[in-house]
């Protein structure tokens, strides 16, 4: 909000320090100036006042904190004048929580011209347009107290009568502003006998403008309910500087202070007031206790220093500090909000930090984000890296491959639409724009919180999911880097199966479910990996092959599992035989192990897979697979007769199928 | 035997030598633990005073002259092609990936935190009212609600966190004082993007509650975390603010670390860099998780950690975190 600096000047004798020294002062004792900045002979200083301090959207607000901090002595702006006569003016409250004081007062005898000089610079500097001295001086009553004011052409509202009410559904208004709005019943509105006249707190409307012919004016000091105007205002999409103000819990007691001030420097008639007032401003007073305030701040401060401060912010101190709380300070609620008051006057800057004096306990490990750091260690050193996206996805990614989506009440564009039901769209939306700046084969991999609808509730689930760009060994690829992961989380039990049609899946369409696998361990699914879909990379115009997994992290962490125990060594020797057998393309590898595992039993101690073929060389249909056996016994050295014996015991159990054939 | 026979038959053999192998040997034959010629020199000892001198000299001499011929030995054509190195060469680098640069900053804030007692915990990103506003003493119709432009769900009354704060109540719920928490995490706010400004972007929240934490045990310990962050003293600075969760507020500034407070463009030109909204946790805020504010107090502050990534790395556009670029990436 913007304030002058001679303005602020004139309360005070004594000469204001220079502007960024009061600008730093007031950013160190109750506001941030965002800037200053000079306007003709005046500064204007930008001042961040904060929403709980609805005093200070007014220059004489911010003038009492300079005289608090500088202990300057403030000059009250005088509103002393002598009443003319009776008030011709009637007003009717439809509904005292919507208007719990409206004042009034009629002044007859104006002279409408333009404002002097330096209430033009001043409105100016404030970003207000002048147009007239008596709407120039509301507003700047306005600016000085903080209390939003208009000014009526009395001649114009029929019956002489001012009317607080609720709009009717359909009620239309051309404002000052010679925009017409259409109202209804949350708005409050100012009436006559007729029509609306104004937009009660937010906007005055044009048939009741001060013209150049204007005689009379009737003045308005109300004070309306902030939560109706915050409404209205948002409704009608609205927001004037008296919107702004009245949005706020205002002093009621300002009211009669501002139309006095306003009717004092309006020259002409003054007539008696018009007050209608449905709830006194009680007399607040809070229990103030220093040790407290001592114990909060974590500083050591005399009775007579804590009376000085709480006294030149307006507080009335008495002997037994109970603290009296001028109307104005309608922020003051409890005692923590003096604390406030005193520490900030006191200077933050004079606290110097102390350690508590405290049990020393150790913090807590967070197993989640333990393990959830391990799975990104354990990526990154297989060569991912690691991406963060948005969480929301475009309307057009979600709607082809979403599934049941989460939907923002207020999306931001039709680009940001839906909460992200998965990580992979997004992961896979990052490589089109990378494969402009590299050739390279890309490995990604994100941990993000996911979004779903399940069964009429909302589900959000932490995942973790990797993508890479890969020709046709992807798969294995990607399968190595998860084993290697779960090994990491201690799980060597994992199975993998195909895939098994669900209702929650067969919408899984960027998925191509032959070449996809579900992730098992302990027999409960925890993830998937495979193939993505053609339709998937045509739709995010990927011109490569991707391969991708997705693992449900809560799950994977439920099974994870940080002891690993040592082994024994055996003493004896292994001995390592390789055997290739040629069987049916179809057959997989699994099925190739159970029967090698199942022939010997515990003294094959290993079976590694290390080849795999299919191709130039071999009988049409067929494939070739390569393990390495290794043998050894826990109590002994195996001899070569034994060893040979369980080779051709396998060969044998391998042979059964006349399709199988071992290659000697 | 005479010791310049020796040599002779020695330099003799490097010179036939036909591979490392040999040369191995043939280092091993003469100056090898039991080699002729640290036989010599270990025989000098019996030798009168005079001739150990002489023959010490010349056996030394010998020594040094053998070991320099096989250090320079040059096998020519022969020499096995994986026995040459050239140092100046580069190196082969292992592949690994890369972390993302929030997520490096993150893991040290937890780790300072933790060494100071701080226990880190994690929330939903979709809340609710309650958690998000109404316990936070943020009232629906509140003006203060202005302050954080909300994302709302379809669903009634939900919304994506506007801050890590409703994870302080929800530990708070479940959790008995005394209590230090750090809750690092996404947050949304519904609003244009640019270099400093993201609808998505990362916070990090503190709280502590004790029987009698104080301002000035908040300021020790922000001074404490700052110093380790970024491994030297730093300025710090408490001011006032407002946040309806905390009474009193404030606003912490460290001194700019690149101008040192005299004003850059980093700073612009203010000298101090805003870090943090912090204060006394309000008594209403207690209250709302049935916690007696005569009882307990302690003090919460929220911090940007995109703010402090940037820092870290001197990175001027916050747009980069998310822009999954990896010329950006690789970096960290």
């Amino acid at each position: 909000m913007k304030f002058s600096y001679n303005w602020l000047q004139s309360f005070f004798d004594k000469k204001l320090p220079k502007v960024e020294d009061l600008a730093e002062l007031l950013c160190l004792r109750v506001f941030e100036v965002e800037t200053t900045q000079k306007k003709g002979k005046d500064f204007v200083l930008d001042i961040d006042v904060t929403p709980n301090r609805p005093d200070c959207f007014a220059h004489l607000g911010i003038a009492r904190e300079i005289s608090a901090i500088l202990g300057f002595k403030l000059k009250e702006p005088e509103n002393k004048f002598k009443e003319k006569g009776e008030t011709k003016a009637q007003v009717e409250i439809e509904d005292k929580n919507d208007c719990p004081r409206y004042v009034a007062r009629i002044i007859e005898n104006i002279k409408v011209r333009a404002s002097e000089r330096y209430i033009q610079e001043r409105l100016m500097a404030c970003g207000v347009q002048p147009i007239n001295n008596v709407v120039d001086m509301a507003n700047y009553i306005m600016l000085e107290t903080g209390q939003p004011l208009h000014a009526f052409d009395f001649d114009k509202i029929k019956g002489e009568k001012i009317i607080v009410r609720r709009a009717k559904k359909g009620e239309k208004i051309t404002g000052l502003d010679d925009n017409k709005y259409e109202l209804d019943k949350d708005i409050l509105v100012i009436a006559d006998e007729s029509c609306a006249i104004a937009i009660a707190g937010i906007k005055g409307g044009k048939s009741t403008a001060i013209d150049k012919g204007t005689k009379t004016i009737l003045l308005e000091a109300a004070n309306f309910n902030s939560v109706l105007i915050r409404r209205a205002s948002k409704k009608l999409n609205l927001r004037t500087d008296a919107s702004m103000r009245f949005e706020h819990d205002l002093d009621k007691e300002l009211t009669i202070k501002a139309i006095d001030r306003l009717a004092f420097s309006i020259q002409g008639d003054v007539m008696k007031m018009v007050d209608k007032s449905f709830e006194k401003t009680k007399e607040r007073k809070i229990k103030f206790d220093l040790i407290k305030a001592e114990k909060l701040l974590g500083i050591n401060i005399a009775k007579t220093q804590a009376r000085k401060i709480l006294e030149s912010l307006g507080f009335e101190v008495s002997s037994k500090f109970e603290i009296g709380i001028p109307s104005i300070r309608q922020d003051i609620q409890i005692q923590e909000d003096l604390i406030e008051e005193i520490g900030r006057i006191y200077g933050y800057e004079n606290i110097t930090g102390k350690f508590p004096n405290l049990a020393l306990i150790p913090a807590k490990r967070n197993e989640n984000i333990f393990w959830q750091e391990k799975a990104r260690d354990s990526l990154k050193q297989a060569n991912f890296t690691e991406l963060y996206n948005y969480s929301f996805i475009s309307k057009n990614i979600g709607d082809d491959f979403g599934g049941p989506l989460v939907e923002l009440e207020n999306p931001y564009s039709e680009g940001l639409y839906y909460l992200r039901p998965n990580l992979l769209l997004n992961l896979l939306g990052s490589i089109p724009e990378n494969r402009k700046h590299s050739a390279q084969d890309f490995r990604f991999f994100e941990i993000g919180s996911t979004f779903r609808r399940d069964r009429g509730t909302i589900k959000e689930t932490n995942m973790l999911a990797g993508i890479i760009t890969a020709e046709t060994d992807g798969f294995y690829i990607l399968k190595g880097v998860i084993e290697s992961l779960l090994n990491s989380f201690g799980i060597s039990e994992i199975f993998y199966d195909n895939f098994e049609a669900n209702p929650e899946k067969s919408k899984m369409l960027y998925w191509d479910l032959r070449r996809a696998a579900e992730v098992k361990v302990d027999n409960k699914e925890i993830g998937f990996l495979g193939a993505v879909s053609q339709i998937a990379l045509r739709h995010l115009q990927i011109k490569e092959n991707v391969f991708a997994f997705e693992i449900d992290l809560a799950q994977l962490i439920r099974s994870a599992q940080e002891e690993n125990e040592y082994q024994p060594i055996s003493k004896y020797p292994a001995a390592i035989r390789d055997i290739a057998v040629l069987v049916p393309r179809n057959v997989r590898v699994i099925d190739v192990l159970n029967i090698i595992n199942s022939t010997v039993g515990k003294l094959l101690k290993d079976v590694d897979l290390f080849d795999m073929y299919e191709g130039e060389g071999l009988p049409q249909g067929k494939k070739s697979l390569a393990f390495h056996l290794i043998f050894q016994a826990e109590d002994r050295t195996l001899s070569s007769e034994e060893i040979d014996n369980f080779q051709k015991k396998i060969i044998n159990s391998l042979e059964k199928d006349p399709e199988w054939d071992v290659r000697k | 035997m005479d010791i310049k026979e020796l040599k002779k038959r020695a330099e003799n053999d490097i010179k036939t030598a036909s591979s490392l192998e040999v040369l191995d040997e043939i280092s091993k034959k003469y100056l090898g633990k039991k080699g002729e010629i640290t036989q010599v020199l270990r025989s000098l000892k019996d030798l009168p005073i005079e001739e150990r001198k002489e023959q010490g000299l010349l056996a030394n001499q010998i020594k040094k002259e053998l070991e320099q011929a096989i250090k320079s030995k040059d096998f020519g054509a022969h020499e096995d092609v994986k026995d040459r190195i050239d140092i100046t060469a580069p190196g082969k680098k292992p592949l690994h990936g890369h972390l993302h640069p929030i997520t490096l900053v993150r893991r040290e804030v937890e780790e300072i935190f933790a060494k100071l007692g701080f226990e880190t915990v994690e929330g939903p990103e979709i809340e609710d009212e309650w958690h998000n506003f109404d316990a936070l003493n943020i009232p629906k119709d509140h003006p203060a609600r202005d302050m954080w432009d909300t994302f709302w769900l379809k669903e009634k009354e939900l919304l994506l966190r506007t801050h890590t704060s409703p994870v302080q109540i929800r530990y708070m719920e479940n959790n008995s004082p005394p209590l230090r928490i750090i809750v690092p995490g996404r947050c949304f706010r519904y609003e244009a993007t640019d270099a400093s400004h993201e609808m998505n972007f990362y916070h990090v929240e503190g709280l502590m509650i004790d029987r009698d934490i104080s301002a000035s045990n908040f300021k020790a310990i922000m001074e404490k975390f700052f110093e380790e962050f970024f491994k030297k003293q730093v300025k710090l600075r408490i001011r006032p603010s407002y946040f309806p969760f905390t009474e009193p507020s404030f606003e912490v500034d460290i001194e700019c670390l690149i101008c040192k407070g005299k004003g850059c463009p980093v700073c612009s030109q203010r000298g101090w860099i805003e870090m943090a909204g912090a204060g006394m946790v309000h008594p209403n805020v207690l209250k709302a998780v049935k916690l007696n504010p005569k009882n307990w107090q302690g003090f919460a502050f929220g911090m940007g950690l995109d703010r402090l990534t940037m820092m870290r790395y001197k990175i001027k556009d916050i747009r980069l975190f998310f822009s999954s670029d990896l010329r950006f990436l690789k970096q960290f």
